[in-house]
């Protein structure tokens, strides 16, 4: 007992201490200061943000804090060019410099993340309350991290504690819709050990955009997150890391049907278990052995209670297991007074096994991927003021074809203002295993789906039931393997400090080809059609983006974002340019070629994208109110007309709309932090986006310690 | 419409006083017409066995007709039949007995001056001459969350009929009453509406 208390009164006394000399930092910036902040995933070592030549945005945790973000998607989709949509399938996903969920690679403290419902990663699955920094790399990074990484790379980093004291806090939010938000994060670090523990639970009660259409747009839902994390370290260069990450999800998914009310549930299951040896052999050699798997599960079922018929019931089950070994040297000089030339850079480099399983409803058995993959990367300055990073990564897979991704990336700098940067590089997505194994028919409609590699085995067993009319595409259109998704980044850019401000100018552009889309291989008895995935469309998406930042005070701090977009087929493209592609006019019912300038460009992408931030810090009240304003220009959600493509006379367009997010926190008694905001406070609800509810006002407090 | 009309009128007439003088069989004017709601229902569907009798329709008459010979296209759900080639296959079909074709070309009704120089197709077992399928005939289903049918602008169908004349077709709606904007929850299917012009004139290719 005497111990205890002891330990207590340690304990206690220590936190005195500790809370006494803490800095408090009320002017901190996080607009406009945010250049000397450190990231890893652009070149998997430590690097400064001000001296990358790639484009990147950075969010910080007091960003979000102060933002009153609580999942992922909310906070990301206030970056300029990020954007979050629902695709024609309903699920929501990301977009980056007009690139699509599917090609957006998603990590936590840089190993990648699964779980997709038609290609799109839902990143409200993820909880902000445990997150350090968020770290954005727009444009192709596959010469690192191989598949997915075409459109970008969003990578989520953990905190590491860093104080002998047990800091942490807990956090109570409560908001419109019933919705619940609880925290808890712990942190303690010893000579040798240090651990993180985090909870959270989020819960809504879901809301309904049309009171016509019967039930709820979005359905009540409780999610859980569970995150350790264990530090040790054997020696001054060696050290482990270990993290284990569970997320469960239980959503109401009853609807009504036919005046029939079916009932039954969505369930989501993440486990995530991550292990890490650092190794510091000298100086200027650190290797990282890494051990990961992850498990998503995804099922569902629904059913009339009275006559307990299933109307659904689907699973989900994906792997993923990898093992990587990687490692950095640093060439320098024996006299170690030249920095510059290419004998003096960092050589990274790593070699990795990943294995994929997946089984689910519609494939006829667990199929697996294996793929070994090597990568190199050299980062120097071969002169003075100008950095070079020269990388590629090769990756042998099971089910399609080797791919060799290379990047190359400069950036000069002018003078002590002006920066420029340029970037190229490869990336590449492999084919999923839904467009390889798919085995679906619609049981309403009576059409069929299927993958690729199982397409000729299930024609004939189709044929042997007569169910095949024809079949429209020879034996050989299915037997070479369907190729990998690529595309050709391009970045180039400068940045210029003025005075309290800072401006950073992107200009991009992706070019895209041998994406996968279906096609019609076969028709049936029943009428309809046999489909499967083939390659042949090529996008592109191009434009430029602009941030500014500017320091008003050492306490106000605005910034403003644009992004302006051209996304197109270049096939459609130049079929509209032939006079191929026509146009009903509604108003007068009139066929007419479709115009050049009449071609609005790719479903879900706004030609305009805008923000518009304040962020101010009151230090003698130990208050921060900030505002922060988003545009969105019009766009398209399926075509309407019949002529397969997005033009002007398409009558699915949202409309241009604002959205302004606000939020006020006091800190009183030290330690308690109130903060009251709301989001979407002009309360724009559009009953096509069912993502975006109308105005949600919350309350939070939070308890640091 | 109107000033379609009169124009064929006046080509008509400017046609009919040239030609006077040496045929005593005048040409008869070119006709232009829209047939709106012509109903073609069809019984299964939806994963079932597809049946039902199809709609016939005969451009000499420019009517719906019940003959088993003087038809040219027929119509069920959105399967299109013309009367030449062979049986495809599909329940309840009726016997082709004429020569009619049909080319499928791409441009506005307007821009099609002539059936000159085209390959007529025609249903074959397992095949029809006008394909089947969404984004593969004559229309594109959205799938969700609209739903709805529309049929491709641009796709323009050329017909030899079974007497040998010729008729170039554009279809304009697969529901009732045509609507700008269908709803395909509250608009009923299927009534083809589609615009035609037909040369009544055996053997002659031209469409102006």
């Amino acid at each position: 007992m005497r111990f205890q208390l002891t330990t207590c009164l340690l304990l206690i006394g220590s936190y005195f201490t500790i809370a006494q000399t803490r800095v408090e930092n009320p002017t901190d910036s996080i607009l406009a200061q945010q250049l000397d902040e450190v990231i890893v995933t652009a070149t998997r070592t430590e690097r400064q943000l001000s001296s990358l030549p790639l484009p990147v945005t950075l969010v910080g945790k007091k960003q979000i804090i102060k933002s009153g973000s609580v999942r992922l998607n909310e906070i990301l989709n206030e970056q300029t060019g990020i954007i979050t949509v629902a695709d024609e399938s309903g699920f929501q996903g990301v977009q980056i410099q007009g690139i699509a969920s599917d090609y957006i690679l998603i990590l936590i403290d840089g190993v990648p993340l699964v779980g997709r419902s038609a290609g799109n990663f839902d990143l409200s699955r993820l909880t902000v309350g445990n997150i350090k920094q968020i770290e954005v790399v727009k444009g192709p990074s596959s010469s690192l991290y191989g598949s997915e990484a075409l459109g970008g790379v969003i990578n989520i980093i953990t905190e590491k504690p860093k104080t002998e004291a047990l800091t942490g806090n807990a956090s109570y939010r409560i908001g419109s819709f019933s919705q619940q938000d609880i925290n808890l994060d712990v942190k303690q670090a010893f000579k040798k050990f240090r651990y993180g523990f985090f909870a959270n639970r989020f819960s809504s009660n879901g809301y309904d955009l049309n009171e016509d259409v019967e039930g709820n747009t979005v359905n009540p839902f409780t999610n859980y997150t569970l995150n350790g994390r264990l530090y040790y370290d054997f020696k001054d260069n060696l050290s482990l890391f270990a993290s284990g990450r569970f997320y469960d999800q239980n959503q109401d998914a009853g609807f009504t049907l036919d005046s029939i009310q079916y009932q039954g549930d969505t369930k989501e299951q993440e486990w995530n278990a991550h292990t890490r040896l650092d190794h510091k052999w000298t100086p200027n050699l650190t290797m990282a052995y890494e051990l990961y798997y992850t498990n998503y599960i995804a099922t569902e079922l629904l059913a009339d209670p009275i006559s307990t018929a299933i109307l659904s019931d689907s699973d989900f089950n994906q792997k993923l297991f990898r093992p990587e070994v990687r490692g950095s040297y640093t060439f320098s000089s024996e006299n170690n007074t030249e920095t510059t030339g290419f004998q003096n850079g960092t050589l990274t480099a790593g070699i990795g096994l990943q294995l994929d399983e997946l089984d689910r409803t519609y494939f006829d058995k667990t199929v697996n991927f294996s793929s070994q993959y090597a990568y190199a990367q050299y980062d120097f300055d071969p002169i003075e003021n100008l950095n070079v990073i020269a990388g590629a990564r090769f990756d042998n897979h099971s089910e399609y074809n080797n791919q060799f991704s290379p990047k190359l990336a400069l950036r000069y700098q002018l003078n002590d203002n002006l920066s420029i940067k340029g970037s190229i590089g490869y990336g590449f997505k492999a084919p999923d295993f839904r467009q390889l194994y798919f085995d679906f028919t619609n049981s309403a409609v009576g059409y069929t789906i299927l993958g690729y590699n199982v397409a000729l085995d299930k024609l004939k067993e189709l044929e042997e039931q007569d169910q095949i009319l024809n079949v429209v595409v020879t034996e050989d259109d299915l037997s070479k393997p369907l190729g990998a998704e690529s595309s050709i980044g391009y970045n180039l850019g400068f940045n210029l400090k003025h005075g309290r401000g800072n401006t950073e100018v992107n200009f991009f552009r992706n070019d895209f080809k041998n994406l996968i889309d279906t096609r019609i291989i076969a028709r049936k008895t029943n009428g309809q059609n046999v489909f499967s995935y083939v390659n042949f469309d090529e996008i592109y998406t191009t434009g430029f983006e602009i941030n500014s930042a500017y320091k008003l005070s050492n306490d106000l701090n605005i910034s403003a974002g644009y992004q302006l977009l051209y996304a197109f087929d270049k096939q459609k493209k130049q079929d509209i340019k032939d006079n191929q592609v026509f146009v009903r006019d509604p108003n007068n019912g009139q066929t007419i070629a479709l115009s050049q300038t009449d071609y609005f460009g790719l479903v879900n992408r706004s030609r305009h994208n805008a923000n518009f931030k304040i962020y101010y810090d009151i230090p003698t009240a130990k208050t921060n109110l900030n505002i922060r304003l988003l545009y969105r220009s019009k766009y398209a959600q399926f075509d309407t007309n019949g002529n397969g493509l997005i033009d002007n006379y398409d009558s699915s367009f949202i409309d241009d709309f604002v959205t302004v997010n606000a939020a006020a926190s006091k800190t009183f008694y030290n330690n308690f932090t109130l903060q009251v905001g709301a989001n979407n406070l002009l309360d724009y609800t559009d009953n096509n986006i069912p993502t975006m509810p109308g105005i949600q006002g919350y309350l939070k407090l939070n308890y640091q310690f | 419409m109107t000033k379609n009309i009169l124009a064929v009128a006046f080509l008509a007439v400017a046609f009919a006083s040239c030609s006077n003088d040496d045929d005593n069989t005048p040409a008869e004017p070119i006709q232009t017409e829209t047939v709106s709601n012509l109903y073609a229902p069809q019984t299964g569907g939806q994963g079932e066995a597809v049946g039902g009798e199809f709609a016939k329709f005969d451009f000499e008459t420019g009517a719906i007709t019940t003959s088993d010979t003087d038809w040219d296209l027929a119509f069920r759900g959105t399967t299109i039949a013309i009367n030449g080639g062979a049986e495809t296959g599909t329940a309840d079909e009726p016997v082709r007995n004429g020569d009619a074709g049909v080319a499928i070309v791409t441009g506005t009704l307007a821009s099609i001056t002539t059936a000159d120089g085209l390959s007529f197709n025609q249903d074959a077992d397992a095949a029809f001459a006008i394909p089947t399928g969404s984004d593969n005939g004559w229309y594109n289903y959205a799938g969700p969350p609209s739903h709805v049918i529309t049929p491709i602008p641009g796709k323009i169908f050329v017909i030899r009929t079974t007497e040998g004349n010729y008729a170039k077709v554009e279809i304009i709606s697969y529901y009732e009453n045509a609507p700008a904007e269908p709803d395909a929850f509250a608009d009923a299917t299927p009534y083809f509406t589609f615009n035609y012009v037909y040369n009544p004139n055996i053997g002659e290719t031209s469409f102006e």
